[in-house]
């Protein structure tokens, strides 16, 4: 299964190598899809793979070092605005945005991170993004 | 041979048979185009897309006491008003006077919500005269209020339009919409097999076998013309273009819409499809185009200049499969590297298709029937404008000012000081550009008490060439906040220096 978290690292962790650590204790597969290391803080995005056991064990770990969220559904495509160009596709790192054999524009929920690149390059203003 | 006047005919009668482009093709495959220009009466095409070059001459009516209307803004947006006292144009690209909205609401946005019934708020100012003494008028309106507002785009549906791509390091934002760094996308426009100057081409002549100036066509939901060619049409290259115009009353948001392109400019979105009688053979044959006939380099927007590298040729089949292998040249490996990189649309081809469709409807219908054009296009014209660009090397004069890294911070600010310099480059014993030093590292040296060169140097500088336009410079300085860049040759010695304030001197920019 994949599972996918906002993951902040608790200060005095920052400049450990937690997500190896987690890999390696729990053999669970991590990819990081959005990280941003600051002095003032340190957030990432995670999407976790694995078995269920897996994936409960590296969230225990993780929570020793800092603390994580579930990502909720966030995007959704507002239809009378979007002309289904396809313009938005490309700048979605996780591939949740694909069209469809008649040149409609889709966007997959459960894929999306709510990073809100589409929303930013969108020229029709056509995409929500729900505030977390 | 079959003339526009029996198509009517058969049109009024309901016996015309209509096809879409993409369906045409199909016919003549099976038919040849013998047989599909006895089978088929009309062709019906479609293209949706950004078409900045589009705007509305709008007529408000006089107000009492009159005004001359010499400044005339609807919500927030500038209309040129340079006309007669109360008719206006309001161009798609025109940004709002407001520079906090800018960009996200202009000319193509008031366009857009005159369409939806909204109400526009309109603020004009005049100057007074004995037959229009008021100074200022300020209401709401809608597109019911106007008495015209007849819509009028110099240059619109063009035939083909180039792929973009960037090689640059970082992100740019175009026209072309969003370009990610080092070739990471390929943005592409254009209805391909749908687009209407594309179907009816004549590659032999390089004119367009029916197309005229009164040709009657769909015009963004609503019924308009072909007033002539298109600005910078070029039907040599199969570049051409249209002007058009229509009633802004009778369009609909469907089919017309504001849309900004990131950190670039608001433009409309314009649906545009042009009927087109299937008259003889040659006719026939010209609308079976398919995407994958139709070349399109990819050009690299990486490159700030107007001729623009082609990276790759590809064709509107390859474009629209969503990826693209292309050759590019590796700076660290020294070699060509293949590389298969994402492909993006910025027109619609879901719109461009319900374009054609709805106009096929329409014929079959019998409410739109086709016109007599009253002349061909215009032979046009599509070349440079005649401005020189000022490059780097004709403004340095002065011979570079550089130091090697084993000089003191002392001497380093004597050197900054007694030339009155704030930039100074560090180089290595062959003049090539080590990093650089400002009369503020300066500063934070000796009040931090820090005494080599090496510790304060910033070393990875943004650097300039001799044969770069002054203006990218200039941007690159805003950009990137910096107040002056060393120039480099081709070895990579520095040649000289070109600050912020050489350049507000040429180019007259207050700030960088
Ligand atoms: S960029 Fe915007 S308008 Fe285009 S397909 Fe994506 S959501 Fe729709
Ligand atoms: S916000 Fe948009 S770009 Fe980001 S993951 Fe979701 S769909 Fe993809």
């Amino acid at each position: 299964m994949k599972k996918r978290i906002y993951y902040w690292v608790h200060e005095e962790y920052r400049d450990k190598p937690i997500i190896s650590k987690v890999i390696l204790e729990t053999k669970v597969m991590i990819n990081i899809l959005v990280a941003k290391m600051r002095p003032q803080e340190s957030f990432l995005i995670l999407e976790l793979s694995g078995s269920k056991e897996q994936i409960e064990k590296a969230l225990n770990l993780l929570k020793k070092y800092g603390e994580y969220e579930d990502i909720p559904k966030t995007i959704e495509k507002n239809k009378e605005r979007c002309i289904d160009c396809g313009a938005c596709i490309v700048h979605c790192p996780v591939n949740a945005i694909s069209r469809e054999e008649d040149f409609t524009i889709v966007f997959n929920d459960k894929e999306c991170i709510g990073c809100k690149n589409c929303v930013k390059i969108c020229p029709l203003k056509a995409i929500e993004v729900c505030e977390i | 041979m079959k003339t526009i006047r029996e198509i009517n005919e058969k049109i009024k009668k309901g016996d015309a048979v209509v096809v879409t482009a993409e369906e045409m093709i199909e016919i003549v495959e099976e038919m040849g185009p013998k047989g599909a220009a006895k089978e088929v009466d009309v062709v019906t095409t479609g293209t949706f897309g950004a078409m900045c070059s589009s705007g509305v001459f709008l007529n408000f009516g006089h107000s009492d006491p009159p005004i001359k209307m010499m400044r005339t803004y609807l919500n927030g947006v500038e209309a040129y008003s340079g006309l007669a006292a109360v008719d206006a144009y309001l161009g798609a690209a025109q940004p709002n006077s407001d520079d906090d909205i800018d960009i996200n609401y202009g000319g193509a946005h008031v366009i857009e919500d005159l369409v939806a019934g909204k109400e526009v708020r309109l603020v004009a100012e005049g100057y007074t005269t004995d037959c229009y003494p008021r100074k200022r008028v300020s209401t709401t309106i809608t597109l019911e209020d106007l008495n015209q507002a007849i819509m009028v785009n110099p240059r619109n549906s063009y035939q083909t339009y180039p792929a973009a791509t960037n090689s640059r390091e970082e992100k740019i934002y175009t026209y072309m919409g969003t370009l990610l760094p080092e070739y990471s996308n390929i943005n592409y426009s254009g209805a391909g097999q749908l687009n209407p100057l594309q179907n009816d081409y004549n590659r032999e002549r390089k004119t367009y076998n029916t197309i005229g100036i009164g040709t009657k066509i769909f015009l963004g939901g609503g019924i308009g013309y072909i007033i002539g060619e298109g600005t910078q049409h070029n039907p040599e290259k199969a570049f051409g273009t249209l002007m058009v115009k229509g009633d802004l009353k009778t369009m609909s948001t469907k089919f017309l819409r504001a849309g900004t392109m990131p950190n670039y400019g608001c433009t409309l979105y314009v649906g545009v499809g042009v009927p087109i009688p299937v008259l003889n053979e040659e006719v026939a044959k010209a609308c079976a185009v398919r995407d994958e006939d139709i070349q399109v380099p990819i050009l690299d927007f990486g490159v700030p200049r107007r001729d623009r590298p082609v990276v790759a040729r590809t064709n509107y089949k390859e474009l629209r499969k969503g990826e693209v292998t292309i050759e590019i040249y590796d700076n660290e490996l020294k070699r060509w590297v293949e590389k298969t990189v994402k492909t993006a649309s910025i027109s619609s081809y879901k719109k461009s298709r319900e374009v054609a469709e709805e106009l096929k409807r329409w014929i079959l219908n019998g409410d739109f029937t086709l016109s007599e054009p009253v002349a061909p296009l215009g032979r046009g014209s599509c070349k440079p404008m005649k401005a020189e660009a000022k490059l780097v090397r004709d403004i340095l004069s002065k011979p570079p000012i550089v130091a090697r890294p084993n000089i003191s911070i002392e001497e380093a600010a004597r050197i900054l000081t007694e030339k009155n310099i704030n930039h100074l480059p560090i180089v290595d014993e062959e003049g090539r550009l080590l990093g650089i030093v400002t009369s503020w590292d300066i500063a934070k040296a000796v009040a931090q008490n820090i005494k080599s060169i090496c510790e304060i140097m910033t070393r990875k500088v943004i650097s300039s060439t001799l044969d770069e336009p002054i203006d990218v410079v200039a941007r690159k300085m805003s950009r990137y906040d910096i107040s002056g860049v060393p120039v480099v040759d081709s070895g990579g010695r520095v040649v000289g220096m070109v600050t912020a304030e050489d350049l507000s001197k040429l180019l007259g920019y207050r700030k960088f």
